[in-house]
């Protein structure tokens, strides 16, 4: 009992520091992947004892910059909510992650360890509660700003948030009918082997159009552009215009965890999760009959590594994404939400059904 | 080499306040959101320092940041006029602490050549400046020299004893 | 042709016609105040004049006279190409005397509420007479020739513990608080409604902005919002003050003069030579073009031409900065709607051809390249050289951004469609250049009425046809290869001679005289210090050119000093600007920033 709840804490503490680090290895990548599409350097100043990593120090500056820099709340304002924000904003993005398995399950020290850290069979639902409790946040912070420009991205963010949950809840209801659970864990162990003798049997086979859906209105869910209609910058400044110092550093950090969530559910979903391509328990069986043994005990740890390399490629398209559209405007975007993404994602929805009738 | 020097300082100076402010300051000044008051000819300059070629944002100063709460410097570019100059001022209030101001240009320096019944003859009048870049407009190079004496000026701040 | 106007306006007024004249080419009719609209009603609607547009109206402080303002109208007519100045005295008795020409274009509201602002002159009829570049404290006017440059008239007292001052608290800041919101129109500000309602006062909203969305009675409330003066994407001189039901808006005032910095009277306080810095920082995206017009019109006074290489050269440079210009607000608007990275690219390519810029007249955002008579400086070594390859940067990078933009279906939906504005309103509102040409309207200064040689190359007028932003948009990047095109002819023929006139009012010496003989000084002393400059003989003209955003004119009136008696920039931006506000009224907020941004407003020339 009490070595499972050891294995708890120190799973909580390892997925947790690398999901944080990952956001912040983000803001980080964020400014030198434009910097390098915009033909810019990027941050590269900020060194420690001589060596500027590149750039990767910057980081730290921020963050004890903000940390340090003055802490405000606007007169008339409603001080609880406006301070519960933040940690409204971010806590929920962190939690949601406890659902996605990171590998499957290994022998440790005698414990059988599963490579997640809540084993629930309601990955889904977990997920996309956790997920919904976000928009709280903006809508909280914006509301009790007392600021004009914050209400507007408020509502803003509440009126994307109605537009989009549904369609992304519907985009993976093909996904749950094709593998017939919730449980991420099962969806991605059912991911393994081949599809026709050479492709991976991931997901996006099954369930292309669901990939696409779900990635449309992940985006939308961490308002980046071109879905970040609440913060709109050239528009209305955006909704945490009057959050300072950490506070405001907490909302971005939320953006950057949510996304590495959003990838690792898309790489879970659609991407064989921590299936590595031909690895079987005992090897790499490669198309036309090669084989090359792998140690059993190493396997699971390359999957391991696969989980983390999917989700930075992921990471890496939603960054270039950013940076290469302009902004939707409101009404643009109700219309891609309601009357293009929904009506596809039944679509998608009967036309799995019928498929899996079909097969039956 | 001060950069260097600095963060060996930082690194080995003891325990205490003189630490705490150079941590500060080396934070401080490597994370620069600007807040950009940009109102005239000066900004096509500030543009260029901002953009691709001279890239500030390797400073790390290339965050700007519309809303003052979240800002750092205030960034005064382009001739301000009487209209103007409560906007300036209440914007300078709003920037929580600790702040910088930086006067780009002759016109907020002075009124530059504007010497007449529309212009602020120099921000100083309203408010408080840290650094003043002079030029009409100043190139881009003396922007990011600019910037390299604002990041020693941060860095000297006292910042412990706030 | 204008002889013919003339000659028809004597037809039609009869005695109220009290002068005319041609002088430089213009045609200037004096008109009895009291049948001022008449004639220019008829001047509008003659079927044979179709005078369409107001492209300025002006005035012209005659201290000592008994009337002692002259306001200066200057129409157009698209169609037929002909001009008229018609001239009318008013008197300082503060009484409305002349009647407002609102009724005839639309671009009258905010040109004679620059006048009114500038010289206290009143119009009778005009619906919404209040001070346009000045703040609503500002005592007295400051064109007014008894009004002393230098006099101040600060909003905020001097530092002395100043900065302490709590905003919410003091009652100082309230104080100024309030007259920050009295530049408002009275429409938005709670003293009078359009449409007979009554609106809830910005005051009442300064405490709590947002505490209830419903007023007394539970009925929802408007939401009011001020949009700059510093604001992302108003460019730091524009406040756009709307009236929001949910994101709609429906009411809108546009408060600028934000970046009045006196301009005009600057001019009228240097002498011809020394104004061209001050010319350099209205459109400070496009200078040069600035240059070339104030030089041209100081030169139709003067009566002179300059030489071919020197308009071979002014026209090479001006089409240099046009497309600095139209990259400029190509970026800023493609940014404002959420792509950064073309910004940064196009930015890039402005970047090389600062740097070409710069290997000509040493500077790179104000230049005072043209000088009056001719250029300052000829072309240095390998000048083709580094222009075709800024030429080369400058395509390959709207080549990416046509790749990024042109096609991608999110920036067509945030563009087409939105602030669109029919050929005639436009025409209306006096708006001219890529704005104009994008309703369908081919009208280019360049084509209509040729200077320094434009006759002579090859280039083609793009004209949009539904007037939105993304025609708009496709306008100024089809201009910006036109300009290159006329460019690489510039280059190719270059004139060989003198880039400066001989003409004795105009020329300066070489400085390789100015600083090795006696004489050479002296000259140089007599062409550049006050009181001996070129001083062209007493009388006016009005000299235009197309500049990066339409017609850029110049109104000069010379008393035969070297100073200008008056000097009135008549600005492109200025139009657009004043048709915005019905522009963004029924869209929603985002909307109004690619409608701003394709307006292309550039603080320096709007607010002068």
């Amino acid at each position: 009992m009490t070595g499972e709840f050891v294995i708890a804490i120190v799973k909580t503490i390892v997925a947790v520091s690398t999901l944080m680090t990952l956001a912040a290895l983000l803001t980080w990548a964020e400014r030198k992947q434009s910097a390098v599409m915009q033909d810019r350097i990027g941050a590269n100043r900020a060194a420690i004892l001589g060596f500027r990593a590149i750039g990767l120090f910057h980081i730290i500056a921020d963050a004890i910059k903000m940390m340090t820099k003055e802490d405000f709340v606007p007169p008339f304002a409603n001080r609880f909510i406006h301070s519960l924000a933040p940690f409204l904003a971010i806590f929920p993005a962190i939690v949601a992650f406890a659902a996605i398995p990171m590998g499957d399950t290994v022998t440790l020290f005698g414990h059988t360890v599963e490579m997640r850290l809540a084993p629930m069979n309601i990955g889904f639902l977990f997920i996309f509660a956790m997920a919904s409790v976000t928009v709280y946040a903006i809508v909280l912070g914006g509301w009790s700003s007392n600021n004009r420009f914050a209400m507007l991205g408020a509502m803003r963010a509440a009126g994307q948030m109605i537009s989009y949950e549904l369609a992304l809840g519907l985009a993976v209801v093909g996904s749950v009918m094709v593998y017939g659970t919730l449980d991420l864990m099962e969806i991605a162990r059912a991911q393994t082997g081949l599809f026709a003798g050479f492709l991976p049997n991931w997901g996006i086979i099954y369930q292309p159009l669901g990939f696409l859906l779900l990635i449309t209105a992940s985006i939308a869910e961490t308002k980046r552009a071109p879905f970040d209609i609440p913060e709109a910058e050239s528009e209305i400044i955006g909704c945490f215009l009057e959050y300072s110092g950490m506070k405001f550093g907490m909302f971005f950090m939320a953006e950057f965890v949510t996304t590495v969530v959003v990838a690792g559910l898309v790489s879970t979903l659609y991407f064989g999760g921590y299936q590595v391509p031909y690895l079987m328990a005992d090897g790499f069986h490669l198309p036309f009959g090669l084989f090359l043994v792998t140690p059993a005990a190493l396997v699971p740890w390359l999957q391991f590594g696969a989980f983390w390399i999917k989700v930075v490629f992921f990471c890496w398209l939603l960054l270039t994404i950013r940076w290469t559209l302009p902004r939707f405007r409101y009404d643009q975007l109700m219309h891609l939400g309601w009357k293009i993404l929904l009506p596809l994602a039944l679509f998608n929805v009967a036309a799995t059904g019928a498929w899996i009738l079909a097969a039956a | 080499m001060g950069m260097i020097q600095s963060s060996i300082d930082a690194l080995s100076g003891s325990v205490g306040l003189g630490k705490l402010d150079d941590l500060l300051g080396w934070a401080r000044k490597y994370s620069i959101f600007q807040y950009p008051f940009i109102t005239a000819c000066c900004g096509m300059e500030y543009m260029s320092a901002a953009c691709s070629h001279y890239d500030v944002d390797r400073f790390g100063a290339g965050l700007t940041r519309f809303s003052p709460r979240q800002a750092d410097v205030l960034f005064v570019v382009g001739t301000i006029t009487h209209k103007q100059a409560p906007y300036l001022l209440r914007v300078y209030q709003q920037i929580c602490e600790p702040k910088w101001v930086v006067a780009f240009g002759a016109c907020v320096i002075g009124g530059g050549p504007y010497e007449n019944y529309a212009a602020l003859q120099g921000i100083d009048k309203i408010i408080p400046v840290d650094l003043y870049i002079p030029g009409c407009p100043p190139r881009p190079e003396a922007v990011l020299d600019g910037l390299i004496k604002l990041q020693e000026k941060i860095q000297k701040a006292p910042h412990g004893r706030e | 042709m204008s002889q013919h106007a003339l000659d028809r306006l004597t037809d039609e007024l009869g005695g109220a016609l009290l002068d005319s004249c041609s002088e430089h080419g213009d045609e200037t009719a004096c008109i009895e105040p009291g049948h001022l609209h008449r004639a220019a009603r008829f001047l509008r609607d003659d079927p044979e004049l179709e005078m369409n547009m107001l492209v300025d109206v002006t005035a012209v402080d005659r201290l000592g006279r008994d009337s002692r303002f002259d306001i200066v109208y200057h129409l157009h007519s698209l169609g037929r190409g002909h001009r008229i100045r018609l001239k009318v005295q008013a008197s300082d008795s503060g009484e409305a005397e002349i009647r407002t020409l609102t009724d005839l274009w639309k671009s009258a509201e905010w040109l004679e509420r620059e006048v009114y602002d500038m010289f206290g002159v009143r119009f009778e009829g005009h619906p919404d007479l209040r001070r346009l570049l000045l703040y609503p404290e500002f005592e007295g006017h400051p064109l007014r020739k008894d009004y002393p440059i230098d006099k101040e008239q600060p909003r905020l007292p001097d530092l002395a513990g100043y900065p302490e001052v709590d905003y919410d608290a003091s009652e100082d800041a309230a104080r100024l608080l309030k007259g920050m919101q009295r530049t408002l129109s009275p429409r938005l500000n709670g003293t009078a409604g359009r449409n007979g309602k009554v609106l809830h006062g910005a005051e009442a909203g300064l405490r709590s902005p947002v505490a209830s969305g419903t007023d007394s009675r539970g009925r929802t409330r408007n939401l009011f919002l001020d949009m700059g003066p510093s604001h992302p994407a108003m460019h730091g001189t524009i406040r756009i003050s709307v009236e929001l039901a949910g994101e709609r808006i429906v009411d809108s005032d546009v408060d600028i003069g934000y970046l009045h910095r006196g301009f005009e009277k600057m001019c009228e306080n240097r002498s011809y030579a020394q104004s061209i810095i001050f010319t350099d920082r209205l459109n400070y995206v496009s200078p040069i073009i600035n240059n070339v017009g104030w030089s041209l019109a100081v030169e139709k006074l003067l009566g002179i031409e300059v030489p071919e290489r020197a308009a071979a050269l002014r026209v090479l440079m001006s089409e240099i900065s046009r497309i600095a210009d139209h990259l400029t607000c190509v970026a800023a608007h493609s940014m404002e709607t959420g792509a950064f990275t073309a910004f940064l690219y196009l930015i890039e390519a402005r970047e090389e051809l600062y740097k070409l810029l710069e290997r000509v007249c040493g500077g790179r955002v104000t230049l005072a390249y043209s000088r009056v008579g001719g250029v300052a400086a000829d072309l240095p070594d390998r000048f083709e050289f580094h222009l075709a390859r800024a030429l080369a940067k400058t395509r390959e990078m709207m080549a990416d951004v046509v790749k990024l933009l042109d096609g991608n279906r999110i920036f067509q939906d945030r563009m087409v469609g939105v602030g669109a504005i029919s050929p005639k309103d436009a025409i209306s509102y006096g708006i001219t250049g890529p704005f104009l040409r994008s309703t369908g309207v081919s009208y280019d200064v360049r084509k209509a009425a040729p200077y320094s040689g434009y006759e002579k190359y090859e280039f083609e007028v793009p004209v949009g046809q539904n007037g939105d932003n993304f025609d708009r948009y496709l306008v100024r990047m089809e201009e910006i290869r036109q300009s290159m095109r006329i460019i690489e002819q510039a280059i190719a023929k270059q004139p060989e001679g003198p880039i400066q006139s001989e003409d004795p009012s105009v020329n300066r010496p070489p400085k390789s005289e100015v600083y090795t003989s006696i004489e050479g000084l002296m000259h140089h002393f007599k062409r550049t210090m006050s009181g001996h400059g070129t001083a062209p003989p007493t009388s006016e003209a009005y000299g235009y050119v197309e500049g990066g955003n339409g017609e850029l004119g110049f109104y000069l009136v010379s008393d035969g000093s070297d100073t200008a008696y008056r000097a009135h920039c008549r600005a492109p931006c200025f139009a657009p600007m004043s048709a915005l506000s019905s522009l963004i009224e029924g869209l929603t907020i985002a909307d109004v920033i690619p409608t701003f941004g394709t307006v292309n407003m550039i603080g320096g020339e709007l607010d002068r």
